[in-house]
């Protein structure tokens, strides 16, 4: 049977295979590592895609990993291990730290890099991807235990975001 | 006298605390589940909430339960 701790090892394996640079686990399966578990359908990663020529980025490279490992790429997922993942590569410099700063946690004995819940917070306060729900799990981020909040503050501030 | 509705009763502000401490107690207790336990409860709200998403609106594809253990 598939499970979530082998998901998480492939991602290892795609980083040791130079698939990609380095990666942190984001967006809700984040929040489980930080605070209490919400629904959500897919495993978000961010990534650092190795240094191509030219400026055009492309998730191929990924998706041929992927399928010469059976694993089958569907809508911009990659289902491994019975759970889609989605591969986004870091959009700006907030996305960069969030990566190069990323913890790295154990989950059943699998090391995973993880976003900090700060980094985590400030994403999801980005202006472009705003939304309530998004909000929401920003401010469930502010109260839980694990966000140092100053810490949270000076990055809003430097990136220019608002809570 | 008919007519004439009572005041309806409304709870008190100790009321709305005590409630208000309930969820934040819950709330601690799920964010002190180990990680498996998480990511369980994570499975199990999928199978909860994929039949009301699906009422609302078309799902994506990868909008299943994931064919995994935690």
């Amino acid at each position: 049977m598939a499970s979530f701790a082998n998901a998480l090892r492939v991602l290892n394996e795609m980083k040791e295979s130079r698939v990609v640079e380095d990666y942190a686990v984001a967006g809700a399966m984040a929040l489980v590592f930080w605070t209490e578990p919400v629904p959500t359908f897919d495993l978000d990663v961010l990534v650092f895609l190795p240094r191509e020529e030219g400026p055009v980025l492309s998730l191929a490279p990924i998706y041929e990993w992927a399928a010469r490992r059976g694993f089958p790429s569907k809508a911009e997922h990659v289902m491994i291990e019975g759970v889609p993942v989605q591969f986004l590569p870091a959009h700006d410099e907030l996305a960069d730290e969030a990566i190069e700063r990323a913890a790295t946690m154990e989950y059943e004995g699998v090391a995973v890099r993880v976003v900090r819940p700060e980094y985590l917070a400030a994403l999801y306060l980005e202006p472009g991807a705003r939304s309530r729900k998004r909000r929401e799990r920003a401010a469930a981020l502010r109260e839980s235990a694990a966000t140092d909040v100053e810490a949270l503050d000076r990055l809003l501030r430097r990136f220019g975001l608002e809570a | 006298m008919a007519g004439c509705p009572r005041a309806r009763a409304r709870p008190s502000a100790a009321l709305l605390e005590s409630l208000r401490r309930g969820k934040d107690q819950l709330r601690r207790e799920r964010e002190r589940m180990t990680l498996r336990e998480k990511v369980g409860m994570v499975l199990d709200l999928q199978r909860v909430c994929l039949p009301l998403l699906a009422r609302q609106r078309r799902l994506a594809p990868w909008e299943r339960p994931w064919s995994t253990e935690p």
